[in-house]
């Protein structure tokens, strides 16, 4: 629902139903919304039936990458010998994202039977959900929650009385957004520094504690049991008719300059223009949209024309030039400097860089440097192709993407706003003495 | 000799003479954080994962939960504990932005100001809270010692702009004109 | 080996067969194509951090580093195809853009990888017009200083702690661009291996203190020798410049000691230097040392010898062509030989298997207990009455007097003349020390490993294994071996425990005697 708004009659209440409802935070509450009813059906299930359910669901990863769940989840090789685990990735840290928050905040007991259910399906019996340090309420709320499942006896090591061990344990980040890239998350979980990890291995194959391990996000385990008690084919049915790839309902944070940023729900497919008008109320008073970042601050800005094409849906965002990516979705409208705006999402990818790859460690700064420069008025119209051909040596070269985040915005920014970075660039106030570089 | 270096000398010598050897004079003897009921959180801990290491970052939370931060004997403390050395522990500790390497003023203030708070103002709010802290800079601790204001990057809470943490206790949209309350509000 | 997998590829158009799981860097090596790496070494676990040795491979959707991918089948890798030496090109221009550019005041110019790489694939200029980042010069104890700012974070330093040393007082602090390499404040790199990171930082960034400005790397000479500092053997390069020792590195050798050398052996070599060397034979006449030609002084040693029992004691760091020669001279004269040796603490390197700084800190005790010397802490005890005393480079420092004046006559065959034998030698022999000559050591697990001559002996003095063949000469066993080489394979023909060695054939590497090699059961 447009949490904290009142929920608008185009959204499709699935996971947001019950956003501030305080009942609904405990355990008793929660029961009595129908928690916990698709636990105790999976534990009766097989783990290979559970994921074939969630396969045939079309259930993709909201995280960002889009990738199959149910297809991740037949990674795991049942009977190995070896422990499997779990990772909840709930270091939601994706500038312009904040929906993991409200799902862990509302509805804490959603995600911890979403993971029981996830590591039972995937042969795990520790379930691991790494919250950011900076989450202090969603993390009280699922300590809270955890401590009421084990109480009742749904957690541990005869969960809801099957004689089946599920553990759900919270682990508390402590500052850094790269810790949501999956492999660095596991890295931070086994207490070292956050550095994303070379593939291969794959997590399936050598993750956590270099056992096969399966990461999701928030949101995607909590639409697990929405799946397992209302079937495949309901969950299907939730998307655009022409596009069978995109199914269910997403949650979109809608930030920035707009009438009623939060976090609506609607079904993959929604159209964009009327989304950002009509759900959330369009522009400020006498302002107008300008440029959208539709899937967290790494993806390609697009302009508002590119927006009001695009249906929301994983296909129909990469067929306007950018991605859903996380869901995030930034408005920018036309009283604010976009360079500077850009400038600000270099510095925080200079600031988040993890500091192993050459390209990330020294582009992200250096890219920030200039565009720093430029908005303060001493860039030279070089320092744009600079800014490309860094961008370019900043793509597809790293171990992670966090060194392309940050290039993206640059060059999308570059490529369709380059006006803006002219204009700054011929106000020029003072002329750069050149440093004495060979 | 100067006089100067005589009157030094002079006055340096019982300093010294008072303490047997340990440290210098003012500072602390190290009490440690893991005992009691503290040791009993950090073996319950233990018991969620395979490794010792993997309880490495709850135990610093528990360190600046008690101390307000994170000091080099803490990280030698954790370090035995978890049988890393001090070194590993100090890398961990420096790449996480949360964890306070220095004692930090009574009030910890953490401004978002990425971009889509940027957008909507959060450096006025950043402004208001130097103003009326008292703290003129980012970073700097205000003479009274109970503040301290620094821009943190994307809190996630994008939706309720400007957010910012002070401590551990996170408040959402902040704007300039409630700062004075907010501050009055802390004490 | 059989059964190893072996997989095929081309690697700039060279065709090469390589076993299955090496990396295409490591391939690339085998088809004789270096690809431009900083983070990778072949003793350190892979990190494939810093980016540079991307390569082309065909059908690849992205540039690989080369470092972490494994070959395969039919791969076709392009090191030097437009796309990679662009990737690589900006790799070099970002570790440069706050690197200070101080290649006339630093210690690794001339042998830095930074350097050589940007002359070989880099910018001519950089684009960078911003201020650099800086950070203070830390001391890092031990022998190591950081230099912070030419710091690349390739995070081999931090390996080698961790995975080699077993000791990890290093790691990476910060993040971003303001990382650097961190220490511990109190906790020191005094492992006894930490010097290691001085070779394998491939920049500026760690340095010896040792050797802080004495020399610029295209100034020294190098040699292939064998640390003389204990029984291990480590394979290494001698360093010099004008005639004198400057620096020991460690030389690979995958049997020895990989690719390291302990800090004990690498600083040890001021001895190398010694001024008060004996650089002309004397020969005692009317009571005096005096100078002698080589002529007089081997006939009047040859006399003292003649009809005598000779009391050989040797050094352990004699080569085993001296000791071999002076096994000659104790059967000749019926006499007998000892020989004592220093010892310290042992230091092993955790990580490679079997390689440690030993308790013997001499080069070759095996070698003169294969020669027939008897190992023993009081040598002197066998000398009978009447004697005469061959010491060989010993210097006797804290032997008993008392024994030594049981001796009939006194030889020193020597580099340098002791304090108490200026009184008693009756004739003295000038000798090279190992730097100035070449030969053989054995180690302690009888592997025989060839060292080469580093620099020039002062005045007159001669290759040990050259006097010592003059002088059996003079004493008619006239076998006139003129080289090292002649002498070691006189050596291996008349002693079973060389048997199938050869100079030549021991290359640089060396090679097992074989006993040695029916010990290790290989």
């Amino acid at each position: 629902m447009g949490f904290p708004h009142s929920p608008h009659e185009r959204e499709t209440l699935v996971l947001s139903k019950y956003f501030g409802d305080k009942d609904a935070i405990g355990l008793e509450g929660w029961r009595k919304r129908g928690g916990y009813v698709a636990l105790e059906k999976a534990l009766k299930m097989t783990p290979a039936e559970i994921v074939g359910i969630v396969k045939e669901s079309g259930l993709r990863g909201r995280g960002g990458a889009g990738f199959p769940t149910g297809v991740k989840w037949s990674f795991m090789k049942p009977g190995d010998g070896k422990p499997h685990y779990l990772c909840c990735n709930a270091d939601e840290s994706e500038p312009g994202t904040f929906k993991d928050r409200e799902i862990m905040r509302w509805t804490p007991h959603a995600l911890v039977e979403g993971c029981a259910i996830g590591a039972y399906a995937i042969g795990a019996e520790v379930a691991y959900i790494y919250i950011r340090g900076e989450y202090t309420e969603a993390l009280e709320k699922m300590n809270a929650a955890c401590k009421e499942a084990y109480a009742a006896g749904i957690l541990g090591t005869n969960a809801m009385g099957t004689g089946k061990t599920v553990h759900v344990y919270v682990h508390k980040g402590a500052g850094a957004y790269i810790c949501g890239e999956e492999t660095a998350l596991m890295n931070s979980l086994e207490g070292r520094r956050g550095n994303p990890r070379i593939k291969p291995p794959f997590p399936a194959v050598a993750g956590l504690f270099g056992q096969p391990t399966t990461i999701n996000n928030v949101e995607t385990l909590v639409a697990v049991p929405h799946i397992l008690v209302n079937g495949a084919e309901w969950y299907k049915k939730f998307g655009r008719p022409d596009n069978p790839k995109s199914t269910g309902t997403k949650l979109f944070s809608v930030c920035g300059n707009i009438q009623k940023p939060g976090n609506y729900e609607v079904t993959l497919g929604f159209p964009f223009k009327d989304f950002l008008y009509d759900l959330c109320g369009g522009p400020l008073p006498g302002r107008q949209f300008r440029a959208i970042i539709p899937g967290g601050i790494s993806v390609p800005i697009q302009t508002r024309e590119e927006a009001e094409n695009s249906p929301m849906d994983y296909e129909g965002f990469v067929a306007n030039g950018t991605m859903l990516g996380s869901g995030g979705v930034i408005v920018i409208d036309d009283a604010q400097n976009l360079v500077k705006q850009i400038a600000r999402a270099a510095r925080f990818f200079a600031h988040e860089s993890c500091a192993q790859c050459t390209q990330c460690r020294e582009g992200t700064a250096w890219t920030t440097k200039i565009l720093e420069r430029i908005v303060a008025g001493d860039g030279t119209h070089e320092d744009l192709e600079t800014l490309l051909e860094i961008g370019e040596n900043m793509t597809g070269k790293t171990i992670c993407v966090l060194s392309d985040s940050c290039a993206t915005p640059v060059a999308s920014g570059l490529q369709k706003f380059r006006g803006d970075f002219e204009a700054l660039i011929k106000k020029k106030k003072v002329h750069m003495v050149p440093a004495a570089v060979a | 000799m100067s006089a100067a270096h005589n009157e030094m000398g002079e006055m340096h010598a019982p300093a010294h003479a008072s303490h047997s050897g340990h440290g210098h004079a003012g500072e602390e003897v190290y009490v440690k954080v893991f005992t009691g009921t503290r040791k009993a959180e950090l073996d319950e801990l233990l018991t969620r994962y395979p490794t010792k290491m993997a309880a490495l970052l709850p135990a610093l939370w528990i360190v600046q939960e008690e101390r307000g931060w994170v000091s080099s004997e803490g990280m030698a403390e954790v370090a035995e504990l978890l049988d890393l050395t001090p070194a590993y522990v100090k890398g961990v500790v420096s790449f996480y932005t949360m964890y306070h390497q220095h004692p930090v003023g009574q009030h910890f203030i953490q401004v978002c100001t990425t971009s889509p708070c940027n957008v909507c103002g959060a450096e006025d709010v950043v402004n208001a809270l130097l103003k009326h802290t008292g703290c003129e800079e980012l970073g700097v601790t205000s003479p009274d010692g109970k503040y301290t204001v620094i821009e943190v990057e994307c809190l996630g809470a994008c939706g309720f702009n400007t957010p910012l943490m002070v401590n551990e206790k996170f408040i959402e949209s902040v704007t300039p004109a409630s700062v004075p309350a907010l501050l009055a509000s802390l004490g | 080996m059989a059964d190893v997998k072996m997989v095929n590829l081309t690697i700039e158009g060279r065709p090469v067969s390589v076993p299955d799981g090496t990396s295409i860097l490591e391939a690339a090596k085998a088809a004789g194509v270096l690809v431009p790496h900083y983070c990778y070494h072949p003793g350190l676990p892979v990190a494939g951090v810093c980016r540079m040795c991307l390569v082309e491979v065909e059908k690849a959707p992205k540039l690989a580093p080369s470092c972490a991918t494994s070959v395969a089948e039919g791969q076709v890798v392009h090191v030097h195809s437009p796309k990679a030496l662009e990737a690589r090109k900006g790799v070099l221009e970002m570790l440069l853009i706050n690197h200070p550019l101080d290649c006339p005041i630093c210690d690794q110019a001339g042998e830095c990888e930074l350097q050589d790489y940007t002359y070989q694939e880099g910018r001519a200029e950089g684009r960078y017009r911003d201020p650099k980042r800086f950070n203070p010069v830390e001391d890092f104890g031990g022998d190591v200083v950081y230099v912070a700012n030419r710091c690349i974070l390739c995070t081999r330093c931090v390996r080698f702690m961790d995975d080699v040393a077993h000791d990890p007082v290093l790691s990476v602090a910060e993040r971003g661009d303001r990382a650097l390499i961190g220490k511990f404040e109190g906790q020191d790199l005094t492992h006894a291996w930490a010097g290691n990171v001085i070779d394998l930082c491939p920049v500026g960034a760690l340095l010896s203190k040792d050797s802080l400005n004495k020399a610029r790397a295209w100034e020294l000479d190098r040699s292939a020798s064998v640390c003389p500092n204990c029984s291990q053997g480590c394979n290494m390069i001698v360093e010099t410049r004008d005639n004198q020792v400057m620096r020991l590195r460690p030389r690979p050798n995958e049997q020895v000691n990989k690719y390291f050398m302990c800090d004990h052996g690498r600083l040890n070599y001021r001895w190398m230097n010694r001024k008060d060397r004996v650089e002309v034979p004397l020969v005692r006449q009317a009571g005096v040392l005096a100078t002698a030609d080589w002529d007089v002084a081997l006939r009047a040693a040859a006399g003292v010898l003649a009809g005598k029992r000779a009391f050989v004691l040797a050094s352990p760091n004699l080569s085993n062509e001296a000791l071999f020669l002076l096994g000659r001279l104790v059967r000749n004269t019926g006499g007998a030989g000892a020989f004592r040796v220093p010892q310290g603490d042992e230091a092993p390197l955790p990580g490679v298997e079997d390689l440690a700084l030993r308790t013997d800190r001499a080069a070759n005790g095996r070698g003169a207990e294969m020669m027939g010397f008897a190992r023993s802490d009081a040598p002197l005890s066998g000398l009978q009455s009447g004697d005469v005393l061959v010491v060989a480079d010993e210097e006797l420092a804290e032997l008993d007097a008392a024994d030594a004046a049981k001796a009939g006559a006194l030889i020193v065959i020597g580099t340098t003349l002791p304090a108490w034998a200026r009184h008693a030698a009756n004739v003295v022999l000038p000798i090279a020390n190992f730097t100035e000559e070449e030969g053989t050591f054995t180690n302690l697990r009888g592997r025989v490993q060839r060292f080469l001559q580093a620099k020039a002996a002062p005045g007159i003095a001669r290759p040990s294994f050259f006097v010592l063949g003059d002088l059996l000469s003079a004493m008619g066993d006239g076998s006139g071996y003129w080289t090292a080489g002649q002498t070691f394979d006189a050596m291996a023909a008349s002693m079973p425990a060389f048997a199938g060695l050869t100079y030549d054939g021991l290359g640089l590497r060396g090679a097992m005697t074989a006993g040695a090699m029916a010990e290790v059961g290989a």
